[in-house]
């Protein structure tokens, strides 16, 4: 389930993008689960044309699929098929980092966009598709056979009910698994299929889907026709524009963290799983061999000068699992380690930042504990007063940063003892809620900063000049604060939710 | 109101009068009282064990301080209640918090002083083993008592937590060539990161993430991003 500010970030988002009708539609689904269109309609009491052009817009966009599936007739009558809608969430914050993606995308194939010549733009998007930055679209509703005989009842409450369950999971996972290609066709290019019209998608993914949503809702609004022939439609593959960013993040902690050859070495090793990686948060890399290694180290910039036993040495201080199999040594490295210490230095920076020194000094004690611990021994481990142990312990419970326990000792002398943990996932959810609830912070004070200044960001150039031109520049200074800080909040959103 | 006070001295000279009975009282309460040894004794729980009035035992215990024949010292568990010990006893570990609490409160000085000597001397050694700064600390002879191994490891253990160190296993290689391959020791790291203190992260470097409000912040509410006064503050600063 997304959390509270999860879906306000994306409701917000959509908003600002595509208009209130379509966030409220968004809103909707977000809040509520997956819903047919009759559904959304009752809920949103907009109008049908209204949702209907809304969802349009959303499965244009990618952040709805719709499916559909046979649901049971009441009182006797022949089983319907229905098709539902979900919403993506991923997909909506995604629209918050375009420009990253963007960036990626031009560091690595150089920037040529703006040509109009066919032969240009169609090698432009071999080479995006060999970089899989794009893909072929999902179908647009993939029909989820009924399952086997006992769960159908199952099913159908899921379907009726908003509240989840474990077969409403599974339903959406089963149809987004059902609408994406074929991992032979995901990134198969048809020759004689290739239009104009499609190179244009890829170059500016804002028109991506184009097609599709008519594919889908031009004939019919809730039984949707499938199988109607169609063109192959491309769009913009996330998940491999996600694993670089993934990649990118380990290599810039380890850089911090340990030191630059180690670095280059990670991004070596990256580089050389990166086509192996089949799941979206390979926890692993694959055993590569020092000989491959090395041939990918002195390859990057400031690896020309390193040896086998300095990268033996930064292999180690990687911590990297070895396997020597006669002559042949090979070494994998724990990515999702390296994520999960990042993880937890941002979370120790927010306690050192909001509660202080000595509650920072707690919060690691327990964090490295992963157990239960009583106050006293807290408070003797870090050299804190046992009072204000009392008084931090309490303030970081109360904001949900700590789990409590009372043990109540009943002997000759009752006693009471507080024992505290830290729970790490119910945490990580916690703190991911308050970042997603930062990134609307800073949204909407941009938009506010931006709306006060109204007046003199709409002047023409040359009005600005005196104390015009100060408050023009002092407007585009806060600007360029807010928004590179929303761009790294934004890193430490991904790194908890999508790496 | 003269008359009142006449007979609470009567009172009070009464058992003055009979010194078998108070010294009896006194005996018993300073016999409790050493039956605690080093842990030391509340005065409720001494009034409950002796059985004897509020008055009787305030009175003798008084009369034992007065005598030095009692202590009144600190208990580190809990401050408020007075605690008595016969002189004799020196305050157990469990009553006086050890060697790092002094009348009751934590030595910071004594224990921020022995930091910086344990971080001088790992920035000169890189890295060194629990005995190898136990040893340093001892050769300096800065603390008036004998500094135990455990309490090196105590302070060692705290830097940690701070993120000053890193407890690291040694490989054997590099800077760890003197130490034994897979004993535990500390370094502090001269490159960049880690062991440099905590890195201040993307979220806790802007308001919201310093924000002991935000759980009450909302895009129309009291508390909202667009009158924030920590972000008006934060945008004024930078410039």
């Amino acid at each position: 389930m997304v959390s509270p500010h999860g879906v306000q970030l994306a409701t917000h988002l959509i908003s600002s993008f595509y208009g209130d009708l379509c966030s409220k539609v968004c809103e909707c689904l977000l809040r509520r689960g997956t819903l047919t269109l009759a559904q959304i309609i009752r809920f949103t009491e907009l109008s049908r044309e209204n949702v209907i052009n809304c969802l349009r817009v959303l499965i244009h966009q990618n952040c709805v699929q719709a499916f559909a599936i046979q649901q049971e007739g009441a009182f006797g009558e022949a089983p319907r098929v229905i098709t539902q809608y979900m919403a993506l969430f991923d997909n909506m914050i995604h629209k918050m980092r375009a420009p990253k993606f963007m960036q990626i995308v031009s560091e690595e194939l150089g920037k040529d966009v703006g040509s109009s010549d066919v032969d240009v733009v169609r090698e432009s998007f071999n080479r995006l598709l060999i970089a899989r930055f794009i893909e072929r679209c999902p179908a647009p509703e993939p029909f989820l056979a009924p399952p086997a005989d006992g769960e159908t009842p199952a099913k159908k409450r899921a379907a009726k009910s908003a509240k989840i369950g474990e077969e409403r999971q599974t339903t959406e996972q089963r149809a987004l698994a059902a609408a994406a290609p074929m991992e032979s066709m995901r990134f198969l290019m048809e020759m004689d299929g290739l239009s104009e019209e499609k190179s244009e998608e890829c170059t500016n993914s804002v028109t991506v889907g184009e097609k599709r949503k008519q594919d889908v809702l031009k004939s019919d609004e809730d039984v949707l026709n499938a199988d109607k022939k169609k063109e192959v439609l491309w769009r913009v593959n996330f998940e491999e524009l996600v694993r670089r960013l993934r990649h990118k993040a380990c290599i810039s902690y380890v850089k911090t963290r340990i030191n630059d050859e180690a670095a280059i070495v990670l991004s070596a090793m990256l580089e050389l799983s990166r086509h192996s990686e089949t799941r979206q948060k390979a926890e692993n890399s694959a055993y590569l061999s020092i000989n491959a290694i090395y041939d990918e180290v002195i390859k990057k910039e400031g690896g020309l000068g390193m040896d086998f036993e300095r990268i033996r040495v930064s292999l180690e201080q990687l911590g990297c699992q070895c396997l020597e199999t006669g002559i042949d040594e090979s070494y994998s490295i724990d990515i999702k380690g390296i994520i999960e210490t990042s993880q937890t230095e941002e979370m120790e920076s927010v306690v050192l930042r909001r509660y202080g020194r000595e509650a920072y000094r707690i919060f690691r004690l327990l964090s490295k504990a992963g157990r239960f611990l009583e106050t006293d021994k807290i408070s003797d481990t870090t050299f804190v007063e046992k009072k204000d142990t009392t008084k931090i312990l309490y303030k970081l419970w109360k904001d949900d940063y700590l789990h409590m326990e009372k043990v109540m000792t009943s002997g000759a002398k009752q006693s009471l003892f507080l024992l505290w943990r830290i729970n790490k996932e119910p945490l990580r959810e916690h703190v991911l809620d308050e970042m997603y609830h930062a990134a609307l912070n800073l949204r909407l004070r941009i938009a506010h900063e931006q709306d006060k200044g109204k007046e003199v960001l709409q002047l023409p150039r040359e009005k600005l000049v005196g104390e015009l031109e100060k408050r023009y520049k002092l407007l585009g200074k806060v600007r360029v604060i807010l928004e590179s800080s929303l761009m790294n909040l934004d890193e430490a959103i991904m790194l908890f939710h999508d790496f | 109101m003269s008359r009142s006070l006449v007979s609470t001295s009567l009172k009070r000279k009464r058992p003055e009068t009979g010194p078998p009975g108070l010294a009896d009282a006194e005996r018993a309460i300073l016999e409790s009282i050493k039956g605690k040894k080093d842990l030391g004794i509340w005065a409720r729980d001494i009034k409950q064990e002796t059985k004897l009035t509020d008055h009787v035992v305030n009175k003798s215990l008084k009369s034992l301080l007065a005598k030095k024949l009692i202590k009144e010292v600190v208990n580190i568990q809990n401050k408020g209640k007075k605690h008595y010990m016969a002189v004799e006893f020196e305050p157990s570990k469990e009553i006086s918090g050890g060697e790092w609490y002094v009348d009751g409160n934590l030595d910071k000085e004594l224990i921020n002083i022995l930091k910086q000597l344990c971080l001088r001397y790992l920035r000169v050694q890189k890295v060194a083993t629990l005995e190898g700064v136990h040893n340093e600390l001892k050769k300096n002879r800065v603390v008036t008592f004998e500094i135990s191994s455990q309490q090196v490891g105590e302070i060692l253990n705290s830097m940690v937590l701070d993120d000053d160190i890193i407890e690291v296993k040694s490989t054997g290689l590099g800077d760890y060539h003197s130490i034994p391959v897979g004993t535990i020791c500390y370094r502090f790291a001269s490159g960049a990161g880690a062991g440099k203190g905590p890195r201040l992260g993307a979220f806790a470097s802007i308001p919201c993430g310093a924000c002991p409000r935000i759980s009450l912040c909302t895009p129309d509410g009291v508390i909202s991003p667009s009158t924030c006064v920590y972000y008006t503050k934060w945008l004024n600063i930078d410039f």
